[in-house]
C-alpha cells in the first residue's frame, strides 16, 4: 500500500516536472563536460540567441494547445524582416511607426491563416504550408534573392544588441516579458481557458457556446504577432535579412520548443514555462557542441535525439 | 456442471485505492449472466482484468480448464473470450466481411487474401445471426444495430465461448433490442455464454439467467434472476431502499409560456410547433432519427432552418449560435458526453465553468469565484471526485453527467434541454438526476427531456410530445401517457390513441 502511494507520488512529481528535470540534467552534463560552459558570458550568449525562437515558440504553444500548427511562421518571420527594413530604409518611416507596421503585417498573415483554417475548415498543416511557400517566394522576390541591408539606427540596434540590468541581453528580457504576458493570457483569461477547451474537444467547446472559430483565429493572430516581434529583434541585431537564411526552419524549432516543453501535440495541454525551458534547451545543446568541439553539422542529430527522449518520457505519463 | 469461467478472490488497486476486493464471479456454458452495479462499482475493472487489459493484484482466473494469469487481450481472444464495447471497434471504411476477418483473413496459397472464401464464410455467419445485409457493404453504410451484429459475428467467427456485452442496448431502438435478444437466445442454444452488463433492469429480468451484483468493488450477491425483482436488484446495487420517483403534474401558470417554437421546417424538420410553460417538464419521444435532436439543435443555435420562428417569453428571438442561446437562458446537455458534452482532458472545475465564463463580459478570470463555483456545484450535485482539479476523464459516467448538469445550473438556465440525461448511468445516480430535474421545475425552470428510454419519459414527464420522421405526430398529457400510446405515435400508426 505504502509502496503504491510512493510510486504514485513519484509519478505525479515526474509528470509535473519532467521538463525541468531534463533541463537541469542537460545543464549539469554540459557543465561537467565543458568547464567553460558555466560562465556568465556563455549563459548570456545562449539567452540572447534563444530569444527569437523562444518568442515564436510562445505563439506556437498557443496554436498547438488549440489543436493547430503553424508552419508558415519562419517565412512570416522573414517577411516581417523585409517589411521592417523597407519601412525604415526605403520609406524612411520613424522607428515606432515601422515597428507598428511590421507587427500589423505579421498579425495579418496570422489572421489570414486562422481565417482560412477555421472558416474553410481546412487542415492547418496544409494551409500554413501553402502560406510558407507563398511567403518565401514573396521574400525572395522583394530581396531579389540577395541579403538586404537595414538602417543602422543606434536606437534600433540597441534592442537586439543591448543589455539591461547590467548584463541581461535585451532580447531575452523582452522574451521573458512576452512570456509572462502569454502566461497570464493562457492561465488567467477567458481566451486561455477557451484555447485549452478548443484543443481538448472542439465539438464540446462549440456545444458549450465557445466561439471556436474566433478562438482559433486568435491563436494564429498571436503567433503572427510573435513572428513579427522575433523578426524585429533579429533585424535590430543583424541589421539585415537574408531570404535564404532568415527564419529558415524556425517553425520546426518553435514546434520543438513547445513539444519538448510538455505541450501535447494533440492539443488541450501545455504550459508557457515549459516552452521557455524548451527554447533555451535547444540553444544549450548547440552551445555544448561548440564547447566540446563537435562539428555543428551534428547539432541536428543531438537535437533530434533529445526531442525523441523528451517525448518518450512524456509519453509514459499517458 | 463445471463452470466455463471462474474468477476467484480477485483484488485490484489503482494508485493505492482498492477498486476490487475479493470478488468471485462464475459463468457456466450457455448461460447469460448479468453483471450489475452502480458506476464505479468495479464492473468494467473486473471485465478488463478478465480480458487481460489490466492485470490483477491477486486472485485466480480459470477459463475452460485453463488458468489465465498475466494474459493479454490477444490471448483472451485465442482462449475464446470476446468483448463487445459500447463504442464499437469497427473500421468504418472496410466491408462487413473485412471487419469480421480483420487480421485473420483466409489466404490463398501464396499469401494473397482469399476474398471469395472470406465472403462466403462471413455471409454464413451473418445469416446464422439473422442478418441479411450483403457482407460486401461498407460498415459506414449500415445502421448501428447492424454494426453490433457485425461485432457479434466477429466474436462468433473466432469460435468464441464467452461474449461480454457492455450496455449493448443503450443505443438501440425497442425493435432492434428485441432482435438482439433473439440473437442472444440463439447464441445460448449454441452453447455460447454471455456476460451482460446493463443498467436496464427490465432487460436483465427478460434475458438473463443469473445476476451478479457488485457494490464499491465488492461482491454483494449472485442470484437466479427468477428469484429477484427489479426493485430488489436496484436495492442491492445501491445498498439502500430506493424510492420510486413520483411524477409531479404541472402546477404552474398555464399561460406563462417560456418558449414557443412555430412552424420550423428544413430538410429534416417538417412544420414543427410546440410550447413549454415556465416550471414545466416535457418529454420528447420518438425513434432514433425522428428529428428530436435536430429540433433541439435548432433551439440551441446549432442549426439554421429554412423557416420558422422562436419566441422566448412571448418575444421573437433569432439565435444564431450557442453563445447567444446561453445569453438567452437556454441550456443544452447533449446526449454524447464524450463527443459534445465534455472536454475530457481538462479539469472538473474548467468544465463546470465554461458556460459561466461565456455569460461574463470580462476578459480576465476571477479565480476565486471560479473555484467557489466548482466547489459549490460538486457539493450540490454530490459529484464523487478527488477535487475540482481532477480531470473529467477519470470520473464515472454518472459523475460526468453531473458535471455537465453543473455547467448549466451554474448559469441558471431558464430553459434546459436534456438529451438522454441518464444514458449509461446507474440507478442511484439516475434517481439523483431526476430529483435535480424536479427541483429545477419547482424553481420555475422549463425542462425538455429527450429520451429513448420510455420508462424514463413516463416517470419524469407529465406531458410528452412524440415525433416521427421530422414532424410532431402527437402530444400526450397525464393519463394518456402510456407506453403503447407513445409507441403508436412514434411509429406513426394510424390507430393511434
Amino acid at each position: 500500500m505504502n509502496n503504491l502511494k510512493l510510486k504514485s507520488t513519484i509519478q505525479t512529481t515526474w509528470n509535473e516536472y519532467s521538463v525541468t528535470l531534463v533541463f537541469a540534467a542537460l545543464i549539469l552534463i554540459s557543465g561537467l563536460l565543458t568547464p567553460s560552459f558555466f560562465s556568465t558570458n556563455n549563459f548570456m550568449a545562449i539567452f540572447r540567441n534563444s530569444a527569437a525562437i523562444g518568442v515564436i515558440g510562445l505563439g506556437m504553444t498557443f496554436v498547438i494547445i488549440a489543436g493547430g500548427i503553424d508552419l508558415s511562421v519562419g517565412a512570416n518571420f522573414a517577411a516581417c524582416g523585409v517589411i521592417m527594413i523597407l519601412m525604415q530604409g526605403s520609406l524612411g518611416l520613424p522607428l515606432p511607426l515601422a515597428i507598428l507596421v511590421t507587427c500589423i503585417s505579421g498579425a495579418t498573415i496570422g489572421f489570414i491563416n486562422g481565417f482560412i483554417i477555421s472558416k474553410a475548415k481546412l487542415p492547418p498543416f496544409i494551409v500554413t504550408l501553402a502560406m510558407q511557400v507563398l511567403l518565401r517566394s514573396i521574400v525572395m522576390y522583394l530581396t531579389k534573392g540577395a541579403t538586404m541591408r537595414g538602417v543602422r539606427d543606434p536606437a534600433f540596434t540597441s534592442i537586439g544588441n543591448g543589455s539591461v540590468f547590467g548584463g541581461l541581453p535585451t532580447p531575452f528580457f523582452i522574451f521573458l516579458v512576452i512570456a509572462l504576458i502569454m502566461h497570464i493570457i493562457l492561465s488567467k483569461t477567458k481566451l486561455g481557458t477557451y484555447v485549452y477547451a478548443v484543443g481538448g474537444n472542439e465539438i464540446a467547446a462549440r456545444y458549450t457556446g465557445i466561439k471556436v472559430d474566433a478562438v482559433k483565429i486568435a491563436t494564429y493572430v498571436l503567433i503572427g504577432l510573435m513572428a513579427a516581434f522575433a523578426s524585429i529583434m533579429e533585424v535590430s541585431r543583424m541589421a539585415s535579412v537574408s531570404p535564404t537564411v532568415s527564419g529558415v526552419q524556425y517553425e520546426l524549432e518553435a514546434v520543438i520548443s513547445a513539444i519538448v516543453g510538455g505541450t501535447s501535440f494533440s492539443g488541450g495541454k501545455g504550459k508557457i514555462l515549459g516552452t521557455i525551458l524548451g527554447a533555451i534547451m535547444l540553444f544549450i545543446i548547440s552551445n555544448m557542441l561548440i564547447h566540446l568541439n563537435i562539428s555543428t553539422y551534428l547539432s541536428g542529430a543531438v537535437k533530434g535525439t533529445v526531442i525523441l527522449v523528451a517525448v518518450l518520457l512524456q509519453k509514459r505519463q499517458d | 456442471m463445471s463452470s466455463l469461467l471462474e474468477m476467484k478472490n480477485i483484488t485490484k488497486s489503482f494508485h493505492g485505492v482498492r477498486v476490487l476486493q475479493g470478488v468471485n464471479f462464475a459463468v457456466n456454458p450457455g448461460e447469460v449472466v448479468a453483471l450489475c452495479g452502480e458506476n464505479g462499482a468495479g464492473k468494467s475493472t473486473l471485465m478488463k482484468i478478465l480480458m487481460g487489459i489490466y492485470s490483477k493484484d491477486s486472485g485466480e482466473i480459470t477459463f475452460d480448464g485453463v488458468t489465465l494469469d498475466g494474459h493479454n487481450p490477444l490471448k483472451s481472444l485465442e482462449q475464446g473470450i470476446s468483448m463487445i464495447h459500447q463504442e464499437l471497434n469497427l473500421v468504418e471504411s472496410l466491408t462487413i466481411a473485412q471487419n469480421i476477418f480483420l487480421g485473420r483473413e483466409p489466404r490463398k496459397p501464396g499469401g494473397l487474401i482469399d476474398f471469395q472464401r472470406m465472403h462466403t464464410l462471413s455471409q454464413d455467419i451473418m445469416t446464422n445471426l439473422n442478418e441479411r445485409t450483403p457482407v460486401g457493404t461498407k460498415v459506414e453504410d449500415i445502421k448501428l444495430a447492424q454494426k453490433q451484429v457485425v461485432e457479434i459475428a466477429k466474436a462468433v467467427s473466432t469460435n468464441c465461448k464467452l461474449i461480454i456485452m457492455d450496455e449493448p442496448t443503450a443505443v438501440l431502438t425497442d425493435r432492434e433490442t428485441d432482435m438482439l435478444f433473439e440473437l442472444i437466445h440463439k447464441l445460448k442454444t449454441q452453447g455460447v455464454a454471455i456476460i451482460y452488463i446493463s443498467h436496464r433492469l427490465g432487460e436483465i429480468k427478460e434475458i438473463c439467467d443469473k445476476v451478479t451484483i457488485l457494490r464499491d468493488g465488492a461482491l454483494v450477491a449472485t442470484k437466479n434472476v427468477s428469484e429477484v425483482t427489479e426493485h430488489q436488484i436496484a436495492n442491492l446495487m445501491v445498498g439502500r431502499e430506493l424510492e420510486d420517483s413520483v411524477i409531479e403534474p404541472f402546477s404552474g401558470d398555464e399561460d406563462d409560456i417560456a418558449l414557443e417554437v412555430r412552424n420550423v421546417s428544413d430538410d429534416f424538420l417538417k412544420d414543427v410547433s410546440f410550447k413549454i410553460r415556465r416550471g414545466e417538464v416535457i418529454g420528447f419521444s420518438g425513434l432514433v432519427g425522428a428529428g428530436r435532436t435536430e429540433l433541439m439543435e435548432y433551439i440551441f443555435g446549432l442549426r439554421t432552418v429554412k423557416q420558422g420562428t422562436m419566441l422566448l417569453n412571448g418575444k421573437e428571438v433569432s439565435i444564431k449560435n450557442p453563445a447567444e442561446a446561453i445569453r438567452n437562458g437556454i441550456g443544452f446537455a447533449t446526449e454524447d458526453r464524450k463527443r459534445t458534452g465534455l472536454v475530457l482532458i481538462r479539469s472538473i472545475s474548467e468544465n463546470i465553468n465554461y458556460c459561466y465564463l461565456i455569460s461574463k463580459v470580462k476578459a480576465f478570470l476571477n479565480s476565486k469565484k471560479i473555484a467557489e463555483n466548482a466547489k459549490a456545484m460538486i457539493k450540490r450535485l454530490n459529484v464523487v471526485c478527488t477535487g475540482p482539479k481532477q480531470l473529467v476523464q477519470d470520473l464515472s459516467g454518472g459523475n460526468q453527467q453531473k458535471v455537465i448538469l453543473s455547467k448549466w445550473l451554474l448559469v441558471n438556465s431558464e430553459i434546459l434541454i436534456l438529451d438522454e440525461p441518464t444514458r449509461g448511468i446507474d440507478v442511484g445516480a439516475r434517481g439523483e438526476i431526476y430529483e435535480i430535474i424536479h427541483d429545477l421545475a419547482r424553481r420555475g425552470k422549463s425542462i425538455i427531456i429527450v429520451s429513448s428510454d420510455l420508462p424514463e419519459i413516463l416517470k419524469t414527464c407529465p406531458r410528452v410530445i412524440v415525433m416521427y420522421e421530422g414532424r410532431i405526430t402527437g402530444e400526450l398529457v397525464g393519463e394518456e401517457c402510456t407506453e403503447s400510446n407513445i409507441m403508436a405515435l412514434a411509429s406513426n400508426l394510424q390507430e393511434a390513441k
